[in-house]
C-alpha cells in the first residue's frame, strides 16, 4: 500500500521540482516573482502540440526546441520589462503585479487563438523515437507502462522523471562549472557588490531569466502526459504548484526546488491515497507548515549567504 | 335606447378586450434582456462555452428574423442578450449575477453551466424573485419544494440521472458477474449528488452488489494513478467515475498508462462531450467504456426548433473554426433557448412568476432535440433521460454509441467483462 505512493512520489515529485526550478531561478537571480511562470509552461505545452500535431514528430523534440525558444523569449522579455522594474523602489512587490497582468494577456491571447478546450497527446506518442531506451528500462512495447519493484508506471512519467533530474543536473553544472553560473551567484547573493565589482549584472539576469523560462516551458512539454490535458487557463494552477514547491525548497535556491518538489510529491501522492478528498488542501496546508516551521524552506539558510 | 344599448355593450366589449389582452403592443420594450454568464477560462470552460454557443446561435437566429414572439405584448421584439465572463470562478459569477439582475435588469435571467458555476445563482435568484433558467446545473440541492425560482432546462436532475447505470448494475448486473462495485466521485454539487443517488439506488434495490470502493477526490484533481492503484487493490467488476470533462480525460488517460482494464468501466463525459474525449484520450481508449448516451445518438422527435441534424449543420455553419466542440452541452444551450422562446411565447407578462407558470406549463408537452421536457413539482428535470450506452468502434476506427439499457431503448447487448 506504501510502494507504491512512495515510488509515484519520487516520480512525479522529480517532475514538480522541474516545474518550480525555473520559478526559482528568476526568483533567486533578480527577486522578482514570475506569476506568468505557469502560463509559460502552458505555452511549452502548446509547443510540444505543434512539434506532434503539425510536424507529425515525437513531443519529447519539442524539448530541445521549447528551451531554446523560450531562452530567447526570456531574454527579449527581460530587456523589455525588469530594468524598468528593477529601478523601482519595490521591484519584488511590483513583479507580482506586472507579471499577473502578463499572464491575463498570454491566457487570453492562447484562448483567442485556439480556444478554452482541453488538449493533450496520445501517451505512448511520447519517447517514439526512444522505444529503445524505454524496453531497456523494463516498458512494455508501444509506450506502455513501466514496472518499479513491481509497481506499474506511466511510461510518461519516467521519461519525464528522467528529463526533469538531466535538468536539474545542467542548472547545476550551469551555476557551479560554469563562468556565467559563478556570476550568476555572484548576483544572487549580493546583487549590489557583483555590480560593484563590475559584473553585467543586466547580461546575467538576462541570461538567468532567459533559462528560467526555457526550464517552464520544458515542464510544459510534459504537462499534457503528467495532467491528462492542458487549457489556456492551466497556468494559474502551476503557477501555485510550482510556488509552493519554490517555498518548501527555498526562496531562491534553485538547487532546494529539487528537493522541494520530491517532498510535495511524495506528500500529495500520500494524501490522495489516504485522504483522497483532501489533496487540494495540500499546497496551502503546505506552505503554512513551511512558513511557520522553516520560513526559509528546506534548504534555506545555505542559499541567503551563498 | 337600443342605439345606446348597443354604443355601451361595445364600449363594454372593448374594455373587457383591453383588460383580458395583457399590455397593448404599444407598451412593449424594444428589447427583451436576457442575462447570462459564461466562462471563457479555466476549469469549466470547455462545459460552458458550448452551452453559451448554442444560446447565442439561438439568439443571432431570432433576431434575425426580428426578434422572438412574445405574448405578453403580441408582437416580435428583439432579443437582448447580456452575457459576462465568469472565468469559472464562483465568487466572481455571484458578483456578476447580481449585476445582471440590479444593474442591467435583465428580464431573464440564466445561470451559467454546470451545478457548480450555477450554486451562486440560485440563491441570488431566490433573494431577488428572480426565476432562474437553470441551463445545466443538476444538482439536487438546487431543487425544493420551498422555491419557486429555478427550473432545470436541459439535463435530467443528479438525483434521478444516474438510475439507468444504478438499474443495470443491480438488475443485469449479477446476471453478468458484477457484484463489487467501485464509486469514484469529483466532490462537487453535480458529481458529488449523481452519487449520492447512484448509491442509495444500489442501495434500495438490496441485489446482491457491494460497493468496494467509495471515494470522492477534488474537482481539481489531474492524475489518478495512485487512486488507480487503489482501486485495482478493491478488485471491483465495476468502476463508475464520475466527474468533469476534464476529470474524466485525466482519468481515462491514466487508465491507459498504467495498462489496467476493469471488467466495466462507466464516465460520464465519454457520453456528452464525445468529440473532446475522443479528441484527447482517442478511440481506443474510450473502446467499451459505459456511458450516458446523450440524445444527439438518440434523434429525438421535435415539435419546437431544429432537430438535432439541422442544428448541427447550423452549428457548423456558425462555430465552422473548430474551437468549441459540439457535443451535449451545445444541445443544452440550443436546448434553453428554446424553453425560453416558448415560455415567451405562452406568458401573458413578463412577470416571474408569470415566467415559471408558463415554464411549468411546458411540462410534458415540448418535445426539443433534447426530448421531452418534463419538470417535477420543484423545477428538477425528469424528461431528457439519457440511457445508459457503451462506445464502440465501428468499421472504420470511430466511436459509435450502443445503447443497453433500458431495454426498451438498448440497441445492442453490452460488452462484460472487457476483453
Amino acid at each position: 500500500m506504501l510502494a507504491y505512493p512512495l515510488i509515484a512520489g519520487v516520480l512525479f515529485g522529480l517532475y514538480f521540482s522541474l516545474l518550480g526550478i525555473g520559478l526559482n531561478l528568476v526568483f533567486g537571480v533578480m527577486r522578482i516573482v514570475n506569476l506568468a511562470h505557469g502560463d509559460f509552461l502552458m505555452l511549452g505545452a502548446f509547443v510540444a502540440f505543434g512539434v506532434f500535431y503539425l510536424l507529425g514528430l515525437d513531443p519529447l523534440l519539442a524539448v530541445p526546441l521549447a528551451f531554446v525558444l523560450f531562452v530567447i523569449v526570456g531574454i527579449v522579455l527581460y530587456g523589455l520589462l525588469v530594468p524598468r522594474l528593477q529601478q523601482s523602489r519595490d521591484p519584488e512587490m511590483l513583479s507580482i503585479i506586472l507579471f499577473f497582468g502578463l499572464s491575463q494577456v498570454i491566457e487570453a491571447l492562447v484562448t483567442i487563438a485556439f480556444g478554452t478546450s482541453e488538449r493533450s497527446i496520445p501517451s505512448r506518442e511520447l519517447g517514439s523515437l526512444m522505444t529503445a531506451a524505454a524496453k531497456a528500462l523494463g516498458a512494455k512495447p508501444e509506450g506502455g507502462p513501466v514496472d518499479i519493484l513491481g509497481q506499474s508506471f506511466p511510461a510518461a512519467w519516467v521519461i519525464s522523471a528522467v528529463v526533469s533530474v538531466i535538468a536539474i543536473g545542467l542548472v547545476y553544472v550551469y551555476l557551479y562549472r560554469t563562468r556565467l553560473g559563478t556570476l550568476t551567484r555572484a548576483v544572487m547573493s549580493r546583487r549590489d557588490e557583483a555590480f560593484a565589482t563590475g559584473i553585467n549584472v543586466d547580461r546575467v539576469c538576462a541570461a538567468a531569466f532567459g533559462i528560467g523560462l526555457g526550464l517552464a516551458a520544458i515542464a510544459g512539454v510534459f504537462a499534457p502526459f503528467m495532467f491528462g490535458s492542458v487549457t489556456p487557463a492551466f497556468g494559474a494552477d502551476a503557477t501555485v504548484t510550482a510556488f509552493v514547491i519554490v517555498v518548501l525548497g527555498s526562496l531562491g535556491n534553485p538547487l532546494g526546488t529539487a528537493l522541494g518538489g520530491v517532498v510535495y510529491g511524495i506528500c500529495y501522492m500520500l494524501v490522495q491515497t489516504f485522504l483522497s478528498s483532501w489533496a487540494d488542501l495540500l499546497p496551502y496546508v503546505l506552505l503554512i507548515l513551511v512558513l511557520l516551521l522553516r520560513p526559509s524552506g528546506l534548504l534555506g539558510r545555505k542559499v541567503r549567504v551563498a | 335606447m337600443l342605439k345606446t344599448a348597443i354604443a355601451a355593450l361595445g364600449l363594454g366589449m372593448a374594455m373587457g378586450m383591453s383588460l383580458a389582452s395583457p399590455v397593448l403592443a404599444a407598451d412593449a420594450p424594444s428589447e427583451i434582456k436576457l442575462g447570462t454568464l459564461y466562462a471563457s477560462s479555466g476549469r469549466y470552460a470547455s462545459i460552458s462555452m458550448p452551452v453559451h454557443a448554442g444560446l447565442k446561435l439561438w439568439v443571432e437566429q431570432k433576431n434575425a428574423e426580428g426578434g422572438v414572439y412574445v405574448k405578453a405584448f403580441d408582437k416580435k421584439i428583439p432579443i437582448k442578450l447580456i452575457a459576462y465572463d465568469d472565468q469559472s470562478n464562483t465568487a466572481t459569477a455571484s458578483t456578476l449575477y447580481n449585476q445582471l439582475i440590479t444593474q442591467d435588469k435583465v428580464d431573464l435571467f440564466v445561470a451559467d453551466s454546470g451545478s457548480v458555476l450555477t450554486a451562486p445563482a440560485v440563491t441570488i435568484a431566490r433573494d431577488h424573485k428572480m426565476f432562474l433558467f437553470d441551463q445545466t446545473g443538476t444538482g439536487g440541492s438546487f431543487f425544493s419544494k420551498d422555491n419557486p425560482y429555478i427550473a432545470l432546462m436541459s439535463d435530467p436532475v443528479s438525483t434521478i440521472w444516474p438510475k439507468p447505470i444504478a438499474d443495470f448494475l443491480t438488475k443485469d448486473g449479477p446476471a453478468l458477474g458484477i457484484k463489487r462495485v467501485a464509486i469514484l466521485y469529483s466532490t462537487n454539487e453535480f458529481t458529488g449528488t449523481q452519487a449520492n443517488s447512484l448509491r442509495k439506488f444500489i442501495k434500495d434495490a438490496n441485489a446482491p452488489i457491494e460497493i468496494v470502493y467509495d471515494q470522492g477526490v477534488p474537482t481539481e484533481t489531474t492524475n489518478y494513478t495512485v487512486i488507480l492503484n487503489n482501486i485495482r487493490a478493491a478488485k471491483p467488476d465495476a468502476v463508475i467515475h464520475l466527474g468533469y470533462a476534464p476529470n474524466d480525460i485525466a482519468f481515462l488517460r491514466n487508465v491507459q498508462d498504467v495498462g489496467i482494464k476493469f471488467n466495466m468501466l462507466f464516465c460520464i463525459y465519454p457520453g456528452l462531450e464525445t468529440e473532446l474525449l475522443e479528441k484527447n484520450v482517442g478511440a481506443k481508449g474510450l473502446q467499451h467504456v459505459f456511458t450516458y448516451v446523450p440524445p444527439s445518438e438518440m434523434a429525438y422527435p421535435v415539435n419546437f426548433g431544429m432537430n438535432i441534424a439541422d442544428y448541427r449543420k447550423a452549428w457548423d455553419k456558425k462555430y465552422s473554426d473548430g474551437k468549441i466542440e459540439f457535443g451535449f452541452n451545445a444541445v443544452a444551450g440550443y436546448t434553453t433557448a428554446l424553453v425560453i422562446e416558448k415560455t415567451l411565447s405562452v406568458a401573458t407578462s413578463l412577470d416571474q412568476m408569470e415566467l415559471r407558470k408558463a415554464v411549468f406549463s411546458l411540462s410534458g408537452k415540448l418535445k426539443t432535440l433534447d426530448g421531452t421536457f418534463a419538470l417535477d413539482e420543484t423545477g428538477g428535470q425528469i424528461g431528457e433521460l439519457t440511457p445508459l450506452g457503451q462506445l464502440e468502434l465501428n468499421d472504420h476506427g470511430h466511436i459509435k454509441f450502443v445503447a443497453v439499457y433500458p431495454h426498451e431503448v438498448a440497441t445492442g447487448k453490452p460488452v462484460y467483462p472487457r476483453p
